[in-house]
């Protein structure tokens, strides 16, 4: 508890000296970190957890932004009244689809949110009345904290931080938690998990719909940061990103979840000295990191230490029977 | 009527592009397990191997054929040594990240190497039209469903009646007993991503002079042809076909009898459903990955 | 592979040449001006083009003694093709080289999502996409330098008048560009009392249209308007001949583009009108064929219309430059002033709401050929 406590304290301290004294760019796109970042810890419950493989992410996240977007432009409630239903109704709505849809396992489910996500942009490009069509919603109000507008890079972060802080705190007591071993019992071994009384369907909708809830989260955060939303912003190759900044940093870890959104965040910005060819190195940096560091940077970390069994992986035997 | 034949003729044409670019990713995953995100990178690199020998080196159409064909075999063991080896131990997402990654770096290279305007690609039936009464038919359509079928009947006989299919195939059902058998393992599996790539390499020579070569390309018929795999059912080269044609007459059936707008809703769609109520597909291999 | 690294290597190689062997004819510290454009993915096919026209501009403006003796330097960045690389690009801009001004890219969302960047940074820009809702968010600090999609698409319907057409079909890209164009037309159609009897949508992606082309024929269409990306709108000129419909097309101005054109076969321009920004050929003479000209020696590829924008609004942004300084409030005021600044291809008048071109040109190839003939001019709004 206390570790966690001083973690939380340590990411905002940093945070905020950050914030301080580097340049609006460099805080736009800690920004973009801070925003991916809570998606990311969201999508490490149903991967990193239960091993649920999403490709879908990105539509949970789309449909809390695309909500929080109409209630505020076409009906005008205020962001913060928005994103109530924005992120409850994403959350029932992931819960809904994760019923029929979780009884798939390894690539076939990965194949069914991709689909999901597909669909998800077609519908939100063609339903032109409601979304704005391919050319999006623009112009939606940003975030105010009494009176006082969160407008520019620096306080949009402070608040971004904050949030990420919390719902990463959140995060860790549920992983700790009774509910957290049974989610990792279940990634584990499934049949074990269901004969100790887990009931594993439950399990499962609960830690996807858990990501969706953060995803929502961070999809409110990106609409009132950027102020406009499109469904390129939510495609699948999105929800592709999300899942690489995991496997980055580190899956099943909240700490890997946070570092692996600001390193892709930035990689392929500080790539851009290179020219044309960045993304082509991007790429090539990509599949190096993957070859090389399998476990992520939270598994160089774990190999500098010499620290045999990471945490999470002693929680989980202990879970098992 | 002649309309309606016409619809067909077309969606077949697109399914067979599809189902050529299923087939590759099939034989892929059936003996390596590997789901390759750069499936459809691999059909780009195709139609350009052909930009590269008819357009830009000149050479005649079937020497310039056999020479795409053979770059498509280096570029198949090439990836085998890059990308498979070096991932062949590591879980699902870290392989359908890393085949992402390289899709990036494999599509702009093309684009740093070709430019980004799109190239005409020469086939040898250029301008050839067939008239059915009102329903008029490109002789070059006609061919990619006539090729779509004899490489199916190739394939085939590979599997089936070949030393070297056999072992692929015992390969793909079981590598450890393959080994015991004393098959060469990577000698095999090296050969599954050659015969892969140079399958991609048809589809993108026969797809680039009916869509023109374009480096961006890839990924949208990828997505069409993960659709056509899951519903012809994972692993099987018949539910590869079958779903590659299903997926090309949905779409060209259902932009004219439903909306053009929510088309490809009904492709991923049926996908989702198939997922849900028959996940082995039209054909597919045994489910162990369902609860 | 070998061919491709060779390819970096030779363009890293060249980059690198280009860099320290830039004749400076105009002394002093430089004039950095930003340029947020994309350069990779789909999208480059046009910004590659406006990449070329600003490295072109750039130089002229030098050697012709950059702005009262100090060289221009366009510094440019990719925006990719997502809206936040968009934003990423300008903003890095915006910080890293202190720009009076900056260029965006020509894809409304981009555009869009970098309204309120732009609003903050307090920097004119200029601008190519078409969709009305950016001159919208543009509260001032954004210059449009081609027609808006409602013009062109006022422009494709009124010239559906002049071809008599009663009972025209819509087929559309289904982008922003695509759907506002289509929108618009049927407004203005239906304004002048002809409802469209169609309108077909297809995917950025697809390639075969016959089933929308097969249903604009069953409804009757006697006209088709379409609103096109460069490679899909030249796929679909081919597969309308393709599948035998003798429909007059009128086709926007993506269709026109030379790495369309290139494309295509000289039966495929039968019976095509093409709606374009302005006609550039260097038939027209005089400042345009020595653009033409000097942009095929240097890039060895045909300039088009949109790069042609770019140019032109290179030369307005260095007259303003040299006018009123670097002050960007000054530079914005000066270009809103501008009524009738005659560019090479267009003469450019901003309004109210930032848009500076109100006309459009309508081509169709010579018959036989594929070279392209001014039918005439719209003035529009």
């Amino acid at each position: 508890m206390a570790l966690r406590l001083l973690g939380l304290v340590g990411l905002l301290v940093v945070g905020f000296a950050l914030s301080l004294s580097v340049s609006e760019y460099a805080l736009r796109l800690l920004n973009l970190a801070a925003i991916a970042g809570i998606s990311v810890i969201g999508l490490n419950f149903a991967f990193g957890y239960v091993g649920l493989i999403s490709l879908g992410h990105a539509a949970f996240m789309g449909l809390g932004a695309y909500i929080l977007a109409i209630l505020t432009t076409q009906a005008g409630w205020s962001p913060w009244l928005a994103s109530v239903p924005a992120i409850l109704g994403t959350g029932l709505c992931a819960a809904a689809i994760g019923f029929p849809l979780l009884r798939l396992k390894g690539h076939y489910l990965a194949l069914a949110t991709l689909g999901l996500n597909v669909s998800f942009v077609i519908v939100a490009a063609n339903w032109i009345e409601l979304t704005g069509g391919t050319n999006g919603i623009a112009k939606i109000p940003g975030l105010s904290i009494a009176g006082y507008a969160l407008s520019g890079e620096q306080p949009f972060l402070w608040f971004a931080l904050v949030i990420l802080a919390c719902l990463g705190f959140v995060a860790s007591l549920i992983q700790s938690s009774r509910h957290g071993r049974a989610m990792m019992a279940v990634r584990d071994d499934e049949t074990a998990a269901a004969m100790t009384g887990i009931n594993v369907t439950a399990i499962k909708v609960a830690a996807f719909a858990l990501s969706a809830l953060y995803a929502a989260v961070a999809g409110c955060l990106f609409a009132t940061h950027v102020n406009f939303v499109s469904p390129d912003d939510f495609g699948f190759a999105q929800s592709i990103t999300f899942l690489s900044m995991l496997i980055v940093g580190g899956e099943g870890t909240i700490v890997g979840a946070i570092l692996g959104a600001t390193l892709l965040t930035f990689l392929p910005e500080w790539l851009r000295v290179l020219g044309d060819s960045y993304l082509a190195f991007f790429g090539l940096m990509m599949l190096g990191i993957l070859i090389f560091l399998p476990t992520g940077i939270i598994g160089l970390f774990d190999r500098w230490r010499r620290r045999a069994p990471a945490p999470e992986t002693a929680a989980a035997e202990v879970a098992q029977p | 009527m002649a309309d309606l034949i016409q619809l067909l003729t077309n969606g077949l044409a697109l399914g067979s592009i599809y189902a050529l670019t299923a087939i590759g990713f099939v034989i892929v995953y059936s003996a390596t397990g590997v789901v390759n995100f750069a499936a459809g990178q691999f059909v780009m690199v195709g139609t350009f191997a052909g930009v590269a020998t008819l357009v830009n080196a000149g050479w005649p159409m079937p020497v310039g054929y056999i020479g795409a064909l053979v770059v498509m075999a280096l570029f198949g063991a090439l990836f085998y040594l890059i990308v498979y080896l070096p991932l062949r131990a590591s879980p699902i997402v870290t392989v359908i990240i890393g085949t992402v990654a390289i899709g990036i770096t494999i599509q702009n290279m093309a684009l740093l190497t070709f430019g980004s305007w799109p190239f005409p690609v020469p086939s040898p039936f250029d301008g050839m039209m067939i008239d059915l009464g009102g329903t008029v038919i490109s002789a070059h359509a006609i061919a990619v469903v006539i090729a779509t079928g004899v490489l199916i009947l190739l394939l085939w006989l590979l599997m089936h009646r070949t030393a070297i299919g056999i072992a692929m195939r015992a390969v793909a059902q079981d590598v450890k007993v393959a080994r015991l058998m004393g098959l060469r393992v990577q000698w095999l599996l090296a050969f599954t991503w050659i015969l892969a790539a140079v399958m991609a390499g048809i589809a993108g020579l026969m797809l680039g002079p009916m869509w023109f070569a374009d480096v961006n390309m890839g990924d949208p018929i990828a997505l069409k042809a993960f659709a056509a795999t899951v519903i012809g059912g994972f692993g099987s080269l018949p539910g590869a076909i079958a779903g590659g044609f299903f997926v090309g007459l949905a779409e060209v059936l259902g932009a004219s009898y439903v909306s053009s707008a929510y088309k490809d809703l009904i492709a991923f769609g049926v996908m989702i459903l198939f997922l849900l109520f028959r996940p082995q597909g039209i054909f597919g291999e045994k489910i162990q990955d369902r609860g | 592979m070998i061919t491709t690294r060779r390819g970096i290597l030779s363009l890293a190689a060249g980059v690198a040449a280009g860099a320290w062997a830039r004749p400076s004819f105009a002394a002093g510290e430089p004039i950095a001006i930003g340029a947020a454009i994309p350069t990779t993915g789909p999208l480059s096919l046009s910004g590659k083009q406006y990449f070329n026209t600003l490295t072109m501009a750039e130089e002229d403006i030098n050697k012709s003694g950059g702005i009262n003796g100090r060289p221009i330097k366009f510094v440019i960045e990719d925006t990719g093709t997502s809206n936040s690389t968009a934003v990423s690009a300008f903003v890095k801009l915006v910080q890293d080289t202190k720009p009076p001004f900056v260029f965006l890219s020509s894809y409304s969302t981009q555009n869009l999502a970098t309204a309120p960047e732009v609003v903050k940074a307090g920097i004119p820009v200029m601008y190519a996409g078409g969709a009305v809702a950016v001159s919208a968010s543009s509260n001032g600090w954004m210059f449009r330098i081609r027609p808006t999609d409602s013009l062109a698409a006022h422009g494709m319907a009124q010239f559906a008048k002049i071809l008599k057409a009663t009972k025209p079909g819509i087929m559309y890209i289904q982008n922003d560009f695509g759907q506002g164009g289509a929108q618009a037309a049927a407004k203005q159609l239906e304004a002048a009392g002809v409802t469209p009897v169609g309108s077909e949508a297809y995917g950025q992606n697809d390639k075969d249209y016959s089933a929308q082309l097969l249903r604009l024929r069953e409804k009757g269409a006697d006209v088709i308007l379409t609103f096109v990306y460069p490679a899909d709108g030249a796929l679909l000129l081919r597969q309308i001949k393709a599948l035998g419909l003798k429909t007059p097309v009128i086709a926007s101005s993506a269709s026109f583009l030379p790495a369309s054109v290139q494309l295509l076969s000289p039966a495929d321009l039968v019976n095509v009108w093409g709606v374009i920004d302005t006609f550039v050929d260097a038939s027209v003479g005089g400042r345009m064929a020595d653009f033409v000209t000097r942009y095929k020696a240097k890039f060895g590829q045909d300039g088009d219309a949109y790069g042609l924008a770019y140019y032109d609004g290179a030369l307005i942004l260095a007259e303003g430059l040299r006018k009123v300084g670097t002050d960007p409030k000054a530079l914005r005021d000066w270009i809103a002033s501008q009524k009738a600044w005659d560019g090479i291809g267009q003469t450019f008048s901003f309004d109210q709401e930032g848009n500076g071109v109100h006309g459009v040109a309508v081509v169709k190839a010579k018959p036989g050929t594929k070279t392209l003939e001014l039918v005439e001019r719209l003035k529009l709004g």
